[in-house]
């Protein structure tokens, strides 16, 4: 059969968490046949546990589907689940660069959520048609009026575009397969004349090397063709082409439209990188396909194990998720307190959640991270710029001229009545409210700039219980502004703990130092000697508290039959020290730093 | 090579000697001494083992200049079979101890078993008071009522010991601290010439330690911290200067037998459980009445927790253990007793506790523990074991 471009579609589904998409994504399947119903486990193409957990997609898992359409032909549908967090959003907008048109799903119950928003706009960008289905809508709560007035309004999409469905009960399925045909154009660009392929995913396979997701745009891909990555000139010889039936099936070759997966020599996913562009070695492309860059971590923290005999565990584990995330980066370090570890960088926030539960889990190391950090610009006397990612690395203070911090802009949808709290929250963590729009009689939405510092500890937590569950938010990453920041330090008896060392802003230095030091103080447990715990900007104390003072440890009855036994119980006590993080003088259980650390995420 | 103490142990430092008595009528809720409910012939096979035992110690001429008799229930024998008891104790002791103390129970004391106690030489008589409350002695789930302590008071002083000492205990579940003053008040207006007052303390196998584990009961540093320093600051204004954490006396009756003990000299011990530090070494002897009876046949004794006593573990025990006295420890004495012992280690530790207001010195090098250093002496204790690197137990295979 000749190979018709024309019969493809390459589509997504985009939605907010739990919105839903899953279980659409499941219907589609089972209608196509693609998957009998009865080997359906529920979520099928969530397959990590913590996914399914979480309710969240982590990684995209591609699927080629057949479907006999209405008009007597049959197509070949290649649907592309997404992530749906904004940490791994360089990854959800390769995987739209795949495809010419979207689903957006809308939960009929909750309407247009921040993430909606900002899922929808990143499709405009990419130039794909938008398919608006309202999800959800047996639902008793459905609305399905404010959604469609929602859509019209915020994302002015047409009210007659809309779909009605429900991924539980299957209705809509065949309209939404059918509006992917009529609506949805097929591939583009596959008249382009050299041969070319987006990367979109790879994943490590112990036994194949690197397997690669990938949509062909134009050309053809065979097993034995040499092929080279645009970005960096690699060439590598294909030893397999595939396509997800779900599973992975070998076939002789990958055509324009096609999405699928090769096999190379390629042994890390270091070497094949997301948004890349793979094109034939003897006849390469001119031009790479438009969007690639380099993702850097935005958010980085040591990770160190509870047991320091666990630090080899720990570092097989991290090398393992790598093998698999190339987005995470690691490198050796040692900290005062906390002995070996690691000093990691992840996409934000949810991605080092993420893979800590999963090193934790996967791999049962116990481990305890330090405060986490963003990568600051610090420009010192004479123009030189270097990035800190760890508050121990900041230079001395006299060598800095300025220090940059990151910044998000960041969409918030809360109800009204919580507006006050909300602009409250957004002001203490020094950040500001560019415009605030109406989405409905009930719900407004808060475009913001804040510091990415500031929310990483606590921020959604505050938006969830200020709202109670109804705000949501999403951002983007905006850019470096200079800010007044210093370097705090956590001293326990006049000596510095690494671990709590912080970058802030000075306006907000003195209520995080009192409030560390105060957890710090009542954590520790009492000590013979009187110990300051301190915390201090450049050798200048601005919070101290004491560590309560032992008052008694005495025995009452001490004679001859008690010497011996009184001894063992003193070496006793004295060997229980010695597993302790000793910090100058004081001995600290090793939890102290997880119950502060925990206390203060 | 392991050096072992000087010549002057053997000679010049005094010699204690302690026999337990393992039997009592009943247990009591807080007590973890090793006692057993005499049965059958026990105290008959108890009494010829201990004379047995004397045989076995290897005295060396040594005399033994304090007897202290503890249990379990002392009084719990027979009048005759003190005498028994004190017979043996003379026979290895090299002539009467300058000091001889005998714990009793108030419900044990009688006419004739104090007459026979008098007659063996017996100097000393500490009385298991624990409280003149009826309440807290019954929660105690002791064995007396407050008349049967008046008694046994009256009895023990008619007989014309030298020395007469009152137990008691504070930090009971449930005591005020009115009630402990009172308790001190009645104990003070006998007029005894020592006292020994004990925080109450929670020992693993003890009914109270169960009880601690289930919740029913609740420690409180804080309260026992409080109730310690009004003991010793109530009893240092009526007269009865501390010498050490839990005991206070007259001047002149201070218990030798235990300075002797803190002091780090040597002391045998016999009877189920006693510990002996002796010849080189420490021990215990099995507690266990069955399996001390087989030890002592079997010409074995105080062969548990067996440690070999170097100069650098007695140096490290003399500044541990000297410093729950008040007097405290004279480390250029010291020094000369173990010259080997690594002191420079301790050097940098002792000036902190000055510091710290947990300690005092004297020009002439006595060190002693401030009242907030005696309250965590353990504490102290610890840190100065950690500050001597190399010197941890070494046990004997």
């Amino acid at each position: 059969m000749k190979h018709d471009p024309t019969l493809t579609r390459n589509f997504c589904i985009i939605a907010h968490v739990d919105h839903g998409k899953t279980t659409l994504s499941d219907r589609l399947l089972e209608y196509t046949s693609t998957i009998a119903k009865r080997v359906m486990t529920d979520q099928h193409l969530d397959s990590m546990d913590l996914e399914k957990e979480r309710g969240i997609t982590i990684k995209m898992h591609p699927v080629t589907m057949t479907y006999p359409a209405k008009d007597g032909k049959t197509y070949k549908l290649n649907l592309m689940d997404t992530p749906g967090h904004v940490d791994f959003s360089y990854e959800v907008s390769r995987s739209l660069a795949a495809c010419e048109g979207a689903l957006l799903l809308i939960d009929a119950a909750q309407g247009v959520e921040a993430q909606t928003v900002a899922n929808a706009h990143l499709a405009f960008t990419q130039g794909l048609k938008i398919i608006p289905v309202i999800n959800k809508i047996d639902l008793p709560s459905a609305n399905l009026e404010l959604c469609t007035r929602q859509l019209e309004d915020i994302l002015t999409i047409p009210a007659e575009e809309v779909i009605l469905a429900s991924g539980k009960s299957g209705i809509g399925i065949e309209e939404i397969l059918e509006a992917v045909i009529s609506r949805i154009p097929p591939p583009r660009w596959s008249d382009y004349p050299t041969t070319r392929m987006l990367v979109f995913d790879s994943k490590y396979d112990s036994y194949r090397g690197v397997i690669s997701h990938v949509r062909v745009f134009s050309g053809t891909f065979k097993a034995g063709e040499m092929m080279m990555l645009m970005s960096s000139g690699q060439k590598s010889e294909i030893k397999e082409v595939g396509m997800f039936h779900p599973g992975m099936i070998k076939c002789k070759e990958l055509r324009p439209g096609d999405v699928g997966y090769i096999v190379s020599n390629i042994k890390s996913v270091d070497e094949i990188k997301i948004g890349d562009t793979i094109t034939h070695a003897n006849k390469p492309a001119a031009e790479m396909l438009p969007g690639y860059k380099e993702v850097h971590p935005m958010v980085y923290c040591g990770l160190y194990p509870l047991e320091s005999s666990d630090y080899e565990k720990l570092k097989v584990a991290l090398g393992k998720l790598r093998l698999n995330d190339s987005a995470l980066q690691y490198q050796q370090e040692t900290s005062v307190a906390l002995g070996f570890g690691f000093r990691c960088g992840f996409l934000g926030l949810l991605h080092m959640e993420i893979l800590q539960e999963r090193i934790r889990r996967e791999y049962d190391v116990d481990i305890i991270s330090t405060y986490p950090s963003v990568v600051y610009r610090v420009k010192k006397h004479g123009g030189q710029v270097i990035e800190v990612d760890n508050p121990v690395n900041l230079p001395d203070p006299a060598s800095i001229e300025e220090i940059s911090e990151p910044t998000i802009k960041a969409s918030i949808h809360i109800p009204n009545e919580f507006l006050g709290d909300m602009m409250s929250l957004i002001m203490e963590k020094r950040g500001s409210c560019d415009h605030t729009d109406t989405l409905d009689s009930t719900r407004v939405m808060l475009t913001c700039t804040l510091p990415l510092n500031e929310i990483l500890v606590d921020f959604n937590d505050r938006l969830k219980s200020i709202t109670h569950g109804y705000g949501s938010m999403d951002y983007e990453l905006g850019d470096y502004r200079p800010s007044d920041l210093v370097k705090m330090e956590i001293l326990v008896n006049g000596d510095p703990v690494d671990a709590f060392a912080c970058i802030v802003h000075r306006s907000k230095a003195e209520t995080q130092g009192r409030s560390l030091c105060e957890k710090l103080a009542e954590i520790i447990p009492p000590q013979m000697f009187k110990i300051a715990v301190q915390a201090a900007i450049g050798g200048k104390i601005i919070a101290r508290d004491n560590v309560r003072e032992m008052r008694k440890d005495v025995t009452a009855k001490c004679y001859g039959g008690d010497i011996s036994r009184k001894r063992k119980l003193l070496d006793k006590q004295k060997e229980g020290k010695k597993k302790m993080k000793q910090i100058g003088k004081v001995s600290i259980p090793p939890d102290a730093f997880i119950q502060v650390l925990k206390t203060n995420h | 090579m392991v050096e072992f103490p000087p010549a002057q142990e053997k000679a010049e430092t005094p010699l204690g000697l302690y026999v337990h008595v393992p039997f009592c009528a009943t247990t009591c809720d807080f007590c973890a001494f090793y006692q057993t409910v005499p049965q059958g012939d026990a105290v008959p096979r108890y009494l010829e083992a201990v004379a047995a035992e004397t045989a076995r110690v290897e005295w060396a001429g040594r005399r033994v200049a304090t007897v202290f008799w503890g249990g379990g229930t002392p009084g719990l024998l027979r009048a005759r079979e003190l005498r028994q008891l004190g017979e043996a104790t003379l026979r290895c002791s090299g002539g009467p101890p300058e000091e001889w103390s005998v714990e009793l129970a108030p419900a044990t004391v009688t006419p004739d078993r104090l007459a026979v106690l008098q007659e063996l030489g017996v100097t000393r008589i500490s009385l298991g008071v624990q409280s003149f409350n009826a309440g807290l002695l019954d929660a105690l789930g002791r064995q007396h009522m407050p008349a049967q302590v008046y008694r046994a008071y009256e009895l023990i002083r008619a007989q014309g010991f030298a020395s007469v000492n009152l137990d008691l205990m504070f930090a009971l579940p449930g005591q005020s601290e009115e009630q402990w003053r009172a308790d001190l008040a009645e104990a003070l207006r006998l007029a005894p010439d020592h006292l020994s007052t004990y925080c109450l303390t929670f020992e693993e196998d003890t009914a109270l330690w169960v009880k601690l584990s289930q919740g029913k009961v609740k420690l409180d540093p804080e309260k026992e911290a409080a109730f310690y320093r009004r003991t010793w600051e109530f009893l240092e204004e009526s007269g009865y200067a501390q010498y050490e954490i839990s005991n206070f006396a007259r001047p002149g009756h201070a218990c030798r037998h235990n300075l002797n003990t803190w002091r780090m000299h040597e002391w045998v011990g016999l009877g189920p459980s006693a510990a002996s530090q002796f010849g080189g070494w420490r021990g215990s002897n099995p507690p266990d009445l069955a399996l001390w009876l087989t030890e002592v046949a079997a010409g074995r004794r105080a062969q548990a927790d067996q440690t070999r006593l170097t100069p650098g573990l007695l140096a490290v025990d003399s500044v541990v253990f000297g410093l729950r006295m008040n007097e405290g420890v004279r480390l250029p004495r010291l020094r000369r007793r173990f010259p080997t012992a690594r002191w420079e280690a301790l050097m940098d530790f002792l000036p902190k506790l000055i510091i710290e207001g947990l300690a005092e010195a004297s020009v002439e090098g006595r060190l002693w523990l401030t009242p907030r250093g005696r309250l965590l002496a353990d504490s102290i204790g610890s840190a100065i074991i950690a500050a001597f690197p190399s010197e941890n137990l070494t046990p004997i295979l």
